[in-house]
């Protein structure tokens, strides 16, 4: 029975080394990928446009306007007009915030316990609007340091951050990319080509043989199960060359849990493969099943917790959830098997009902 | 223009003839709209927490109190050992953890200001920020109930009164609502173009209307209008339910909305279209296609503001029809922006297409499988 | 039926992709009525030189016109005046009989009449008007073919290429679809064919054989025969692509 699945396999594999151009994109892509999105993805801000309305004009009102200044993340502008331009400056794009200091802003510094400024911020983008409040109030935060001193707090709050203590980007998207990529490749690849198969009618040729369903399903599939690895690896190695994502964990671990993930991977493209007529439906439906669930469902960016109820439970259908928490958790907190357990089990317990699922189709197919 | 009307009909037939690719096309952008457009959200919420109360002072409870109050957080266990809290943390229990020390209470009372600490998974920074910041502003607003005033004329500290414009609850729904309507579409209108011409090239019949007298960008047009029509009407549909389903408010012009969504999904069929010009097989425009559609969702400003993007990428971001209509949708139902302003992103996404258009025309290889 | 106005004229017609040629100077003259055959192994050149003449490819050197129009210059004209089935048979499977037909009427840009008449009349030369509801892809071979043949008939083109058109399908069916093309030809249609069944070069008027590119016999079947005192045209393929001189 080996013997089968190797000539199967092997012919699988010739099919796919012949096809240049795919192999080319199989491996150049994910690459590129990972370079963009890896430098794309970040929760720094670049640069805001800041419109300054100062009606105080006053030392005080200056200090505070150049602590923004002083900041690299502002561009600063004056605006001569009033408050009423706001609504076109932001219409316009020329700024993305307005800060307004009122006239009494000098007097109130002097006398008062608090002296109010007025912030506006453009929150159309409510994302970005985030980062830009955040980091207004960031700059505040220092004015009032260096320049006042409040009542200070009965009790001191310490922070200490573990994994992650810059709280880098790059950590915490790269492993969720190398995910990413891994599954669409994976459902991608094997939904193509045993539909290709079918539509044109080489299956057939292939069943007469004595050759057994189960034997060429998995000779299909173990040459994809390879590249994708391969490419794993390959962005994988990457990632943690070009931005420096830590290794705390055993590599074995990930690659042994990386395997299970992309047979469950692979089994979702067999299902779809079985149970679609034509390679355009296969293509359509692994690709829109699997794109924004993959982002937006397994913690890729939003955080699962914070989603209602049944967003929560739905995530567990979603195999990259899965993984991105082995990933990360191999990665950057250096996980072992057993903290690891329930993740794992998952991915397995998906994979089996999957294949099975796929199996039992390729069987009722056979016989139709 | 008879000849397009015909491979318009032709197109038209043989989408609806195949039942799962109806079932594809109108069910899944409606589908995955209802489930995500209920994962938007900006806000963090139910963050795990750890306690640990060494203390168990009368202070001390009514801060761990006011954190198991608000859903912001959620209490998973009570641990005060450090080992065991790191232990959690590592092992995706959870995310924060409070510990208060012994004799808080009383070290409060004796003005000795005592420490409490925040243990905290800094991974997901974003999110590691936002919960630290609530926590920060809890524990603020107790210390003030407890401050004594002091005589002391120290000098102001600058309080900030935000408004946040166009949003006043910097509700994410609005705005990424209509956006992921745009994203969803997206994706089918670029699979369908990407893989129809491709896929004549494979089965051959290609070939028989290359030596018709149909000419390229006839062939072209019949290929995109059958879909544009198909995918814009869908678009209203799911965008209408959307709007009711999540109480979406437009500020501004339905109609210019529409109209440039029309332009839009011509750019990005016309994307499909040259992809599919330049492929030979459907696998090859199926991969090619898809890291497109990566590239424009994550390179467009809708998950990640374009501004953190590093300069250089962001001017890469110009390539993507996305963040053009992304950017007009925003404009549009937060705003409520007239034409006026909308040029700077309509004018360079509609030129985008027409060049885009141009290219599949022009790259438009006979070659066959 | 002949007449003595040229249908197809080539005159050292050359394709290269690189550094292969596909044809290699061919010159060839088809007179309108003609059934003209092109014979040759796979990869010969055979389809390269069909699409150069139906202006899927542009020659590399060389001339050739096609009812008088240059294939460089006049390709569109040329698009209008030929009719154009591959072995493919280029039908949708997904459409009906009656959509497929209808389909390449309008893409000549016919008028309905004239679509709707001519298709009527190809229904009933098949024997398809109760069936033409149904989906072509579950018509038999034989009926697709020459379903394929009508279509490219249905804007009465004066020429005809047909490359390999009988790949696949069963003798019997080949038979009746060489008959067909005879009909055709009856009409005053000039018919273009390539092939690698030897028994089919038979029924040309004119055959050229083609070995790698090149022309290396060119003639009616019988005189073929006779110059290489043969008695079969497959003898007499073998002898030639073997290198033999002719005796």
């Amino acid at each position: 029975m080996r013997k089968r699945i190797v000539a199967i396999a092997r012919k699988e594999f010739l099919h796919i080394i012949h096809d240049v151009r795919s192999l080319v994109i199989i491996f150049a892509m994910p690459v590129l990928m990972l370079i963009l999105f890896g430098y794309a993805l970040n929760l720094e801000i670049q640069n805001i446009n800041l419109s300054v309305f100062d009606f105080s004009r006053t030392p005080a009102s200056r200090k505070l306007v150049n602590q923004f200044a002083a900041s690299k993340y502002f561009s600063i502008r004056y605006e001569k007009g009033t408050p009423s331009t706001i609504d076109s400056l932001f219409l316009s794009k020329e700024a993305r915030a307005a800060l307004i200091i009122d006239k009494n802003f000098a007097r109130d510094f002097r006398n008062a316990p608090t002296t109010t400024v007025q912030l506006l911020v453009d929150a159309a983008d409510p994302n970005a609007a985030s980062f830009i409040k955040n980091y207004c109030n960031g700059v505040i935060g220092r004015f009032n340091d260096t320049h006042s001193t409040t009542f200070p707090l009965p009790f001191e709050i310490k922070q200490r951050i573990w994994y992650n203590p810059d709280m880098k980007s790059a950590y915490f998207f790269v492993p969720g990319l190398i995910a990413l990529i891994l599954i669409m490749i994976s459902a991608l690849l094997t939904s193509i080509t045993i539909t290709r198969e079918k539509e044109m009618g080489t299956m057939e040729q292939i069943l007469v043989s004595p050759v057994q369903p189960n034997e060429i399903i998995i000779g299909k599939v173990l040459p994809y199960i390879l590249l994708a690895f391969l490419d794993g690896m390959l962005i994988l190695l990457l990632g943690i060359f070009i931005f420096d994502v830590p290794f705390e964990g055993s590599s074995l671990l990930l690659i042994l849990l990386s395997i299970i993930f992309l047979m469950t991977a692979l089994s979702f493209g067999l299902m779809i493969s079985t149970i679609v007529s034509t390679q355009q439906v296969a293509m359509m439906l692994s690709l829109s099943a699997t794109l924004l669930p993959t982002v937006m469902l397994s913690g890729f960016i939003f955080p699962i917790n914070s989603m209602p109820v049944i967003l929560q439970y739905l995530s567990y259908l979603v195999p990259a959830k899965y993984y991105i928490t082995i990933i990360r958790g191999v990665m950057l907190k250096g996980n072992t098997l057993w903290q690891l357990i329930f993740p794992a089990m998952f991915l397995l317990i998906l994979t089996a009902v999957m294949l099975r699922n796929a199996l039992h189709r390729f069987n009722l197919n056979l016989e139709k | 223009m008879r000849q397009i009307y015909y491979l318009i009909r032709k197109e038209f037939k043989q989408i609806f003839r195949t039942r799962e690719m109806v079932a594809i096309i109108f069910g899944m952008p409606m589908i995955q709209m209802i489930i995500l457009g209920f994962t938007i959200t900006n806000e963090v919420k139910n963050v795990h927490l750890i306690i640990g109360d060494r203390d168990n002072s009368r202070i001390s409870r009514e801060i761990v109190r006011s954190f198991k109050n608000t859903d912001r957080f959620t209490v998973i266990a009570y641990e005060t050992d450090i080992n065991r809290i790191s232990e959690n943390i590592q092992e995706w229990n959870a995310q924060m953890a409070l510990v208060i020390p012994l004799h808080f209470g009383r070290d409060l009372e004796r003005h000795q200001t005592p420490e409490i600490q925040i243990l905290m998974d800094g991974l997901d920074g974003n999110t590691a920020g936002v919960a630290l910041g609530y926590a920060q502003a809890i524990m603020q607003r107790i210390a003030r109930t407890l401050q004594v005033p002091e005589p002391v004329i120290a000098s102001s500290s600058v309080v900030v009164e935000e408004r946040m414009w166009y949003n006043m609850n910097l509700d994410n729904a609005q705005y990424m609502i209509p956006g992921i309507v745009v994203v969803l579409l997206t994706i089918i209108s670029m699979m369908l173009s990407a893989m129809s011409l491709v896929k004549e090239k494979e089965i051959g019949t290609l070939e028989q209307l290359m030596v018709s007298p149909l000419k390229r960008y006839q062939l072209l047009f019949g290929k995109i209008i059958p879909f544009l029509i198909l995918t814009f009407i869908e678009l209203g549909l799911v965008m209408t339910f959307a709007r009711l389903i999540f109480a979406i408010n437009i500020s501004g012009s339905l109609l210019l909305l529409g109209f440039l969504s029309f332009l839009y999904l011509f750019t990005t069929l016309g994307l499909g279209v040259f992809v599919s010009a330049i492929t030979g097989t459907q696998q090859e425009a199926m991969f090619i296609s898809w890291f497109f559609m990566v590239f424009m969702l994550l390179m467009s400003g809708f998950f990640i503001p374009i501004e953190n993007m590093p300069p250089l990428l962001q001017h890469i971001t110009y390539l993507n029809p996305m963040r053009y209509i992304l950017a007009i949708i925003r404009d549009i139902t937060q705003k409520g922006a007239g034409l006026r302003f909308l040029l700077t992103d309509a004018v360079p996404m509609t030129i985008y297409g027409i060049i885009i258009f141009f290219l599949a025309v022009v790259n438009f290889h006979k070659r066959t499988a | 039926m002949k007449t003595d106005q040229i249908a197809v004229q080539t005159e050292d017609l050359t394709r290269r992709f690189g550094k292969f040629t596909a044809v290699k100077s061919a010159t060839v003259t088809v007179m309108e009525g003609e059934i003209f055959g092109f014979l040759g192994a796979n990869g010969a050149g055979k389809t390269t030189m069909i699409r150069m003449l139906c202006g899927l490819l542009k020659p590399s050197s060389g001339r050739a016109t096609v009812s008088g129009f240059d294939v460089y210059r006049q390709s569109e004209q040329i698009k209008q005046n030929i009719g154009y089935m591959s072995q493919k048979f280029s039908l949708y499977d997904d459409l009906t009989i009656s959509e497929n037909i209808e389909f390449y009427g309008g893409i000549y840009n016919l008028p309905v009449e004239t679509i709707l008449r001519r298709k009527e009349n190809l229904l009933q030369e098949l024997g398809l008007q109760s069936e033409a509801e149904k989906l072509t892809r579950e018509l038999p071979l034989g009926y697709k073919q020459r379903l394929a043949l009508g279509c490219a008939l249905l804007h009465d083109p004066p020429i005809l290429f047909l490359d390999e058109p009988t790949s696949g399908v069963d003798p019997k069916a080949r038979r009746s679809f060489w008959n067909l093309i005879y009909l055709t030809s009856q009409k005053g249609k000039t018919i273009f064919v390539t092939t690698h069944f030897m028994d089919e070069a038979e029924y040309c008027h004119r055959l050229s054989i083609m070995r790698d590119g090149e022309i290396i016999a060119l003639g009616p079947p019988a005189k073929l025969k006779e110059t290489h005192k043969k008695s079969s045209m497959q003898e007499v393929f073998i002898s030639i692509v073997n290198g033999e001189l002719p005796a």
